[in-house]
């Protein structure tokens, strides 16, 4: 497989579920407000900036810390480069240089992808509310999945874009643990009615809630939603089961075994997994959950830079 | 009789018409398609057209204008509506492209190699050295299988005084619109599958095959284990979605210039796993940016090396180096001559007149009758540097009576072909009227024969009136038929 197909592949998955996590994140939130006080209306909304590192370029286009501002910008600014019409059109671009390697399903998937977004109007959109948009995000990067899975050969390139939705996917999670909880710790240290309310909005951008109540059987407490989503092993949307994807998907790529690495990018993706194998949530919290979060961060980031320096940059010199 | 449904108030005009032969009496191989076309409510045909549109749309198979700086993707306009041809006419145009087709390939192994030609006096040595794409580079490399027209695409026109065919043009560097072809194959079995199934049209698909096969004919180290990839510009040529559809089609490598490097005069593609040997190259870059340590130095598209390797025979290039020198336009007019020179046969197909500025007698007619003429620049494809006289103003007429002066060499000049037309669906008025067409075959040659699908691209200048059917000058395209059996 040429380097530059394996980076595409890689870039493709990552946008892919930039988008989707996006869309996930903004419109659980905003459902979430509906039914929340005027008051705390701002500080909800300022978390998603944030983890979006978008925050200096929000305070210059933007006056005011608002959902519809907030929706704008992460959903349809082409000047935000993380917005979600950015992703999804940068996802096929990556697409597009390497259509031949990818399945024809796959390439018209993206494709028409792309061309349903770009006929969404904002106006319209943000006066609807977020939910049209946002599920219609959803259930396209879904399909995107589906359609992936069942017409690619599981084969290098395949591995390439497992590889870079998890580790995608890890870091987006981290990020949504992080911001809300610190938001959440710092406001309200109590544990009442409302702050139930977010923490099952947490849940349900990353599609856990029903997960959570299946294996807990009790009512939503900050050190159980985070040791789910940092710790679960089953859940597709942890860190931890996205960090093993990730091993798992280098590993496939360069043949080796259990108890081995080929090379740095997976000897660093063996520590994260390693590590969330063994921590209890409880130690996380005694730690401090902000640096831990931080640390698994820099891994992935890490991780990243090893992967591009291995299999997508050469250093032959003609 | 008169025209009914889609094609009511048709008119042929003064024009030969491809579907019919007078108002309303289709032609014999049209018969089924007009039944069935004029019993459809335009409604109903609409609906179908706009179902094609976003067929095309979700493939993407656009070109990209960049004309608003931003970069906008456009659809090549496909027009619903076939060009048929019977099969027996189909099969003297075959037989005529692969007699030109192999005496190409001939007068350009002799070019560049013994050069006999000049020696029997046939051709002026000065003629050919002074092609702005001839080169001397690729003199003296011995070519795999002695083939270098791997891939031709040669422009036929019908003239609609005599109904017969003229060739117009060859194409014989990196000739496009393949990909066209079975796409709007495709995409019509899926919205006219009746019209289609009744008419018993000869397939067209199996060109990916058989290109797959003659460019592992040419691989250095055996078809085993041949390594072969379609070299492309980019995602930014316009050609883009073609040279991906062809590799995704053979199963190949895409790869750019940056996926290459050559060390020791062997080329290789960098993998994920290292440095993987790459036998052959469909290349679909322009013999100017193969290589920036042979030809143009600031080239970023091509391999540096490359020619190094290719005539150390190394690697196989289709087409090969330095083909432009047989698709010259002044060359164009010499056809013939090679085909009696090399083949001992008369040409099946019939040229347009051509008048050559370089000699004396042709430039004074040329300058005397330019408003009647079409004048074309040698070295330049895709409809630019033209001048179609009868439809110029004076100011236009003027300014290529200079270049033509200054530099007769570059330049040729033939009359106006008023070329066919078939009815064609203009959007904009839910109704069908006649456009002006040519024919692109694509020939394939292995050294051996010459294999060409029957049919080829039918470009249709969807303007009206306009004669120019190129993609980049507001032209369309059209599936063309070729039927099974005699009709």
């Amino acid at each position: 497989m040429l380097s530059r197909i394996a980076e595409s592949l890689f870039w493709l998955a990552r946008y892919i579920e930039r988008a989707e996590d996006t869309a996930r994140i903004l419109d659980v939130n905003y459902h979430m407000l509906l039914e929340q006080s005027q008051q705390s209306y701002r500080l909800r909304w300022e978390p998603l900036i944030i983890m979006a590192g978008e925050e200096k370029r929000f305070r210059e286009l933007y006056g005011e810390v608002n959902g519809e501002n907030v929706f704008e910008f992460l959903a349809f600014r082409q000047d935000n480069p993380s917005s979600i019409v950015q992703c999804i059109s940068k996802a096929r671009e990556n697409a597009r240089t390497i259509r031949d390697s990818i399945s024809r399903e796959m390439w018209e998937d993206i494709n028409g992808l792309f061309y349903s977004t770009s006929n969404f109007n904002p106006h319209d959109e943000m006066a609807a509310g977020p939910h049209r948009f946002c599920d219609q995000i959803k259930f396209g990067t879904h399909r995107f999945h589906g359609v992936t899975d069942a017409t690619l050969p599981h084969d290098e390139g395949w591995q390439f874009l497992r590889v870079g939705w998890s580790l995608e996917r890890a870091e987006m999670t981290a990020r949504l643990v992080d911001v809300q909880y610190q938001n959440l710790l710092d406001e309200l240290p109590t544990t009442n009615a409302a702050d139930n309310h977010q923490w099952m909005a947490v849940l349900r951008s990353v599609g856990a809630y029903e997960a959570y109540h299946r294996q807990y059987h009790s009512p939503i407490e900050p050190e159980k939603v985070a040791g789910m989503l940092i710790l679960n092993s089953l859940h597709p949307r942890s860190i931890r089961f996205s960090a093993m994807e990730v091993q798992a998907g280098l590993r496939a790529v360069s043949g080796t075994g259990h108890f081995a690495y080929a090379d740095e990018a997976e000897r660093l993706a063996g520590e994260p997994v390693e590590r969330l194998s063994y921590d209890k949530v409880e130690e996380i919290f005694e730690r401090g959950l902000h640096e831990y979060l931080n640390e698994v961060l820099g891994l992935c980031g890490s991780i990243g830079d090893d992967i591009a320096r291995i299999y997508f940059y050469y250093a032959v010199v003609a | 009789m008169v025209n009914r449904g889609l094609f009511a108030g048709y008119d042929t005009g003064d024009f030969y018409d491809e579907m019919f032969s007078e108002a309303g009496v289709p032609r014999p191989q049209y018969t089924q398609l007009y039944q069935r076309l004029a019993a459809m409510d335009p409604v109903h045909f609409e609906e179908r057209r706009k179902l094609a549109d976003l067929s095309f749309l979700i493939q993407g198979i656009t070109f990209t204008v960049y004309s608003d700086g931003r970069g906008t993707e456009r659809l090549f306009p496909f027009d619903l509506i076939p060009r048929i041809l019977p099969h027996s006419e189909w099969e003297r145009i075959d037989r005529g492209l692969s007699q030109r087709v192999v005496a190409l390939n001939l007068f350009l192994q002799d070019v560049y190699g013994k050069q006999c030609i000049f020696q029997d006096r046939q051709i002026s040595r000065s003629l050919i050295y002074s092609c702005p794409h001839f080169r001397r580079e690729a003199i003296g490399v011995e070519v795999p299988r002695g083939i270098h027209t791997h891939i031709c695409g040669i422009d036929l026109v019908r003239d609609s005084k005599s109904g017969e065919f003229y060739v117009l043009e060859d194409n014989v560097r990196t000739p496009s619109g393949i990909s066209y072809v079975l796409e709007n194959r495709l995409v019509m079995t899926r919205t006219l599958p009746d019209a289609f199934q009744a008419c018993e049209v000869l397939p067209v698909n199996h060109y990916p095959a058989e290109l797959s096969r003659i460019l592992r004919s040419l691989s250095p180290r055996g078809e085993e284990d041949a390594q072969i990839a379609l070299l492309t510009p980019g995602i930014y040529n316009s050609a883009y979605f073609e040279h991906s559809f062809l590799a995704q089609q053979m199963g190949i490598e895409l790869v750019e210039g940056r996926d290459l490097i050559v060390d020791g005069g062997i080329v290789y593609m960098k993998t994920i796993h290292g440095l993987k040997r790459v036998d052959v190259i469909y290349r679909r870059v322009d013999d100017d940016f193969l290589d920036s340590l042979c030809f143009r130095p600031d080239s970023l598209l091509g391999v540096p090396g490359l020619m190094a390797a290719y005539r150390a025979g190394n690697v196989a290039l289709a087409n090969a180096v330095g083909n432009g020198v047989a698709d010259d336009k002044a060359i164009y007019a010499l056809v013939p001559t090679f085909i009696r020179y090399y083949l001992g046969e008369d040409p099946i197909l019939r040229s347009v007149d051509t008048y050559i500025c370089a000699k004396r007698t042709d430039l004074s007619y040329v300058l005397d009758h330019l408003p009647e003429l079409v004048v074309k620049a040698v070295g330049e494809s895709g409809g630019y540097g033209m001048l179609i006289g009868p439809t110029a103003d004076s100011k236009k007429i003027e300014d290529f009576r200079t270049r033509i002066q200054a530099n007769p060499r570059n330049y040729i000049a033939q009359p106006v072909i008023p070329l066919s037309r078939v009815p064609s669906y203009d959007p904009t008025t839910g109704t069908v009227a006649g456009r002006h067409v040519d024919l692109r075959p694509y020939c394939l040659y292995d050294g051996q024969k010459v294999t060409i699908v029957p049919g080829g691209l039918t470009r249709v200048a969807l303007q009206r009136n306009s004669l120019v059917v190129n993609s980049s000058q507001g032209g369309g395209s059209k599936d063309t038929w070729v039927l099974r059996g005699e009709s």
